[in-house]
């Protein structure tokens, strides 16, 4: 697929239409009507779209309505998207085109889904920078031992002590997708050396930011875990990268590795990393995302010191669910009404 | 020939290839000691003593009285970058050439400029607390993209800090003395030059603000309440030059009724920060006892720089690298 195909929002430049539109989008919105970041699209001021439904709930939708309407078009926003979703596509065949607001399609995705023939698209790469950001933050966290340094303010104790250099140390990116790749070009900026892991090693063949690509099978993941001094899992949840990082990949871990989760929680085996950072496998974690959202009270992550947890937020700025809105309503919808290729496609089969 | 006085501390780990290992043909090390009274200066004179390493932190005084009881010195080299510790007029006035450690600590200083910067857009104190209390609670994240960083003192540390802030997408804006060798800089965005009024503009357009200069007569107290007062509203200031180049009173008050959102200091006035400073107590402060730079290799890596570059250059005559304006004072 060529790169004009997915948009990146640090990268991509805003087209401007000026050809006539050939076919009218008819919408349902599989959101929450009460969601501020839609608010431009459920206005309705769409050039050859119209909305025919908002709602979250099977009864929300008047089918027969919705079939007699002619809808085309599902944007899919809420987090139980998985059964209306399921309804609308057996029960409306004049469904063309799924978009998805957010990168993830995890939590929609299902069998009927998988083997319909409607095209889906995401929100790949509006998230990549902050996510980025954030795997910066959480390798310093540790390198410069934040947490000593915020003892020792509690304390009121002036204690010098050495500090990691990031500069030097490799980080080992398994899932090099647009945020894989935009964390590997800040490590770069660092001097990290940087080592990837994907399911199709041919597409970084030259690339400059990555210094080793690995493919994904059990070896090579063991490998990059034996070498890395971060390990950042930016990878898609699909039934293949589904609790992948087991009790193995973490004895492989170099020693004093740190193990960074902006992918999804279910990729990594989490009683096996419990382990793993109480034995002293692993230095440390940082985690966006974990196995069930929200972490249960009893989760003993909540209580080991070598964890930083935020409640999955890391990518959520004030704006960023508008700014995804926006990217359907500004890229794809125009492109859509005028039969022109869709951003971010989407393979339901893979999953990503 | 390079027949080298020490004010160092013997035991100075860091230092022992200088003192025990192989040293370039011509140089000696003839007297190690962190005081006057170690040295006897009919020993010095007779050996002629022509060059003096330091790095022993209470060296102003011993080396001010070595500059004018041993005329025969050549050259000063500072182990370290900042000079402030041993500037005196005995330094400013005499022949020696002195050098330092310029560009060995700038990268390790970047990185924590960038953390410091993340501390307060991720909002890390929060996440901490949430942890504390078992809380999942989502909140929304500042991006660090797209915000301007503005440093004032765009030396090595203040450009490789720069250099990273440009990677994030950040928008860049520096203050230094000579503006004009920063004209083509593909790093810095704006460069104002060394005024009160430049500096106050500076700081109401910067969200981070980030204080890289060396201590001097001029840099003094530079950072004062008219500077914090014309910061940014929720602005985060930086430090990791010399603590007093910043008045800490206003800067507490800045943190306390603002415009400050917080500030992160590897460096404060009086070191160790004592133990009744408001700045311990005030939350939106990230304090570091001045080790930011401090890896377990940077100060052999110091020494090394002294032995391995600046000596031998020193012995074919050959122009040393990182010499210092003594009046200027870095």
């Amino acid at each position: 697929m060529s790169n004009t195909q997915y948009w990146n929002r640090e990268t991509s430049t805003i087209k401007q239409y000026s050809t006539p539109v050939t076919q009218q989008a008819n919408i349902i919105c599989i959101s929450d009507p009460n969601d501020k970041a839609n608010q431009k699209l459920y206005e309705g001021n769409l050039e050859g779209a119209k909305i025919l439904a908002i709602g979250s709930q099977m009864s929300d939708f008047d089918i027969d309505l919705l079939r007699a309407s002619n809808a085309n078009v599902i944007f899919a926003s809420h987090p139980n998207s998985r059964e209306p979703l399921k309804m609308l596509l057996q029960e409306i065949p004049s469904i063309q085109w799924i978009h998805c607001r957010s990168a993830g399609i995890d939590s929609i995705a299902s069998e009927e889904l998988a083997s319909s023939s409607v095209l889906m698209t995401n929100a790949k790469g509006a998230f990549s920078s902050t996510l980025a950001e954030y795997t910066m933050m959480a390798i310093a966290y540790f390198a410069k031992d934040l947490p000593r340094l915020l003892k020792q303010k509690d304390d009121r104790n002036w204690e010098k002590y050495c500090i990691e250099e990031i500069r030097g140390k490799t980080l080992g990116v398994v899932g090099y997708g647009d945020i894989g790749r935009a964390a590997a070009k800040l490590a770069k900026a660092y001097g990290m050396t940087v080592k990837a892991l994907r399911r199709n090693p041919q597409h970084s063949q030259d690339d400059p930011i990555c210094d080793e690509v690995y493919s994904n099978d059990k070896t090579s993941l063991h490998r990059i875990m034996s070498e890395s001094d971060y390990i950042l899992c930016a990878a898609p949840l699909t039934p293949e990268s589904k609790g992948m990082f087991d009790e193995e990949a973490f004895a492989s871990a170099k020693k004093n590795c740190v193990f960074i989760n902006v992918g999804r929680g279910p990729i990594v085996e989490e009683s096996a990393l419990i382990g793993a950072l109480k034995n002293g496998h692993l230095k440390g974690a940082a985690l966006d995302v974990v196995a069930i959202e929200p972490l249960p009270k009893d989760s003993e992550l909540w209580d080991l010191p070598n964890v930083l947890i935020s409640p999955h937020n890391m990518d959520m700025t004030e704006t960023f669910t508008q700014e995804a809105t926006e990217f359907f309503i500004e890229e794809n919808l125009p492109r859509f009404v005028r039969n022109e290729l869709l951003l971010n496609p989407v393979d339901k089969v893979a999953g990503y | 020939m390079a027949n080298i006085i020490c004010l160092s501390d013997p035991h100075d780990d860091a230092n022992q290839r200088l003192y025990h290992g192989n040293l370039p043909k011509g140089a000696q090390v003839i007297a190690v000691g962190s005081e006057i009274d170690h040295f006897d200066i009919g020993k010095l004179k007779e050996a002629n003593a022509n060059v003096i390493f330091v790095s022993h932190p209470k060296s102003r005084e011993p080396l001010a009285k070595l500059i004018q009881q041993v005329p025969s010195i050549q050259w000063i080299h500072s182990r370290s970058a900042g000079i402030d510790f041993i500037t005196s007029n005995e330094l400013s006035n005499c022949g020696a050439m002195v050098t330092n450690a310029k560009g060995c600590f700038s990268s390790t200083l970047a990185e924590y400029t960038m953390m410091a910067i993340s501390f307060f857009a991720k909002d890390l104190p929060r996440l901490l607390k949430q942890k504390h209390s078992k809380t999942w609670e989502k909140y929304c994240v500042e991006e660090i993209r797209g915000k301007t960083l503005g440093i004032i003192g765009y030396g090595d540390i203040g450009r490789a800090a720069g250099t990273l802030a440009k990677a994030y997408g950040m928008k860049v804006i520096a203050l230094r003395r000579n503006p004009q060798n920063s004209q083509g800089d593909p790093i810095c965005d704006e460069v104002y030059s060394n005024d009160k009024t430049s500096l106050c503009r500076l700081v109401s357009k910067s969200d981070y603000i980030l204080c890289a200069a060396p201590l001097t007569p001029e840099t003094r107290g530079l950072i004062d309440e008219k500077v914090f007062s014309s910061a940014k509203k929720n602005s985060v200031f930086i430090n990791v030059g010399r603590g007093p180049i910043v008045e800490e009173d206003a800067l507490i008050e800045a943190l306390k009724n603002g415009p400050l959102k917080g500030a992160a200091l590897d460096v404060v006035a009086t070191e160790p920060l004592p133990k009744d400073s408001e700045l311990w107590t005030l939350e939106n402060v990230l304090l570091s006892p001045h080790n930011m730079d401090m890896t377990e290799t940077f100060m052999h890596e110091a020494t090394e720089f002294f032995i391995e570059e600046n000596l031998p250059r020193f012995l074919r005559n050959d122009p040393l690298l990182n010499l210092v304006d003594k009046v200027a004072g870095y």
